[in-house]
């Protein structure tokens, strides 16, 4: 009678152990911090300790070509005060087009798109830094840490009319690993 | 390749039954007629050795691991056996943003004590067993895509150059719970679970050891690992000791 006991245990070990090693622990969990997006956050020029809203905001961004690859999510057309970039994981550096009070002026003639124009003022920020891959887990893999980032305003793109009159940072070296904070200050 | 591991448990378990049932038979065949003499029997000691079929059966079925381990014991008394393993493992991790390849080798160490009563010269184990192991072996990311929430600019960067992480060790101590069948003379087969629990490790570099030869898978959030062997054994006899059965009363 023992023995049948025992044998039944070790029965009952085999098939748990079995599940046990085919348990797919590989899903990365949403609270981990993964790669992070660059945060801006704008204040007013005249008044610094006041963070203002950017009217009629349009984020896009520039690929190598200097083309436009279509509307970050979540900016188009928006009143915000807080910038999150995504920034290139396969490049040393990225660039967006900064676009406050855009709209579309249809001339008076909503049925004919062909001259239509673009209100408001663009403003072209690159943005360099120094990419290093950090292991994170064995289900999320590697992500990218930012260091040494910058910010440059274009001033030599379409006008000459700068609505951003400049992006700061408290740091030497400042480092994009995490969210939680803005990395930059855009005052404007 | 989950279906490969299900068809695995499924043959498993068929070989499990099948070494209970002849376990079973073998012990209702000897079933002794009452007497009032002691008896005594002679149990054979030697050296037993043998190779973890689990190990090359999978090698063939799944295209991520290539395993083989050599199995051994001693019996010192009518109980106690000093046993080890010895084993190489390749094992390939695949998600969908990791690729890694680790390789090395191992060897265990320890005891097996047998808890089953046998019948007359009968030569069955159940027994648990405890292991200290050690593990030599290295680690090879072989592709990396990096793991981005947002995908705006499109595919992240992907890594072009494999990376090595070499020199690394593990030491662990087990406990382990099996049978053992004698199917013919000498001819043994056997099934163990073992419990693993990692004591140290040398940590790679910028990665974690997320697989360790002999310790199996590691997990993120315990030090315990998990192990099963099928092993197929044949002793050598080198001597043989009287038993006395003490008559049924």
């Amino acid at each position: 009678m023992k023995k049948r006991v025992s044998v039944f245990i070790i029965a009952i070990l085999l098939v748990l152990i079995g599940n046990y090693s085919c348990e797919r622990d590989d899903l990365c969990p949403e609270t981990t911090q993964t790669t992070a997006r660059l945060v801006i956050e704008a204040f007013d020029v005249s008044l610094q300790d006041e963070s203002k809203n950017i009217f009629g905001l349009r984020i896009e961004g520039i690929d190598d070509n200097g083309d436009g690859i279509g509307v970050l999510d979540g900016y188009n057309i928006v009143s915000s005060s807080e910038l999150v970039l995504p920034l290139r994981t396969d490049a040393d550096i990225t660039k967006y087009k900064l676009h406050s009070n855009y709209a579309v002026n249809n001339n008076g003639t909503p049925d004919n798109p062909d001259d239509d124009f673009i209100e408001g003022n663009e403003d072209i920020i690159t943005i360099t830094y120094i990419r290093e891959d950090v292991f994170v887990s064995r289900a999320c893999g590697y992500k990218t840490v930012f260091r040494n980032v910058q910010i440059r305003v274009d001033v030599e793109d379409l006008d000459d009319d700068e609505w951003i009159r400049s992006i700061q940072t408290e740091n030497d070296n400042q480092v994009v690993e995490n969210e939680a904070e803005a990395h930059f200050i855009l005052l404007h | 390749m989950k279906q490969k591991h299900i068809l695995f448990y499924c043959i498993s378990t068929l070989l499990f039954i099948l070494v209970c049932s002849v376990n079973v038979q073998a012990q209702n065949d000897s079933i002794p007629k009452k007497t009032n003499d002691s008896t005594v029997v002679k149990l054979k000691y030697g050296l037993r050795i043998g190779v973890d079929t689990g190990k090359l059966i999978r090698s063939f079925l799944d295209d991520g691991y290539t395993g083989i381990e050599l199995v051994g014991d001693y019996r010192i008394t009518k109980k106690l056996y000093i046993a080890g393993e010895l084993g190489n493992e390749e094992r390939i991790i695949i998600t969908d943003f990791l690729n890694t390849t680790t390789k090395g080798s191992y060897f265990k160490a320890g005891i097996d004590y047998n808890l089953y009563q046998n019948w007359l010269d009968m030569d069955n184990m159940v027994y648990f067993g405890s292991r200290v192991g050690f593990s030599s072996f290295n680690h090879t990311i072989n592709e990396y895509l990096i793991y981005s929430t947002d995908q705006y600019w499109g595919e992240q960067k992907r890594l072009e150059t494999p990376i090595e992480k070499d020199g690394l060790t593990a030491i662990w101590t087990e406990i382990l719970l099996g049978i053992k069948a004698e199917l013919f003379t000498n001819l043994y087969f056997g099934l163990n679970v073992q419990l693993k629990v990692k004591l140290t490790e040398t940590n790679p570099d910028n990665f974690q050891n997320i697989y360790i030869p002999g310790f199996n898978k590691t997990y993120d959030s315990t030090r315990i690992g998990v192990g099963y062997g099928y092993t197929l054994s044949y002793r050598i006899p080198l001597y043989k000791k009287n038993k006395v059965i003490a008559p049924v009363e």
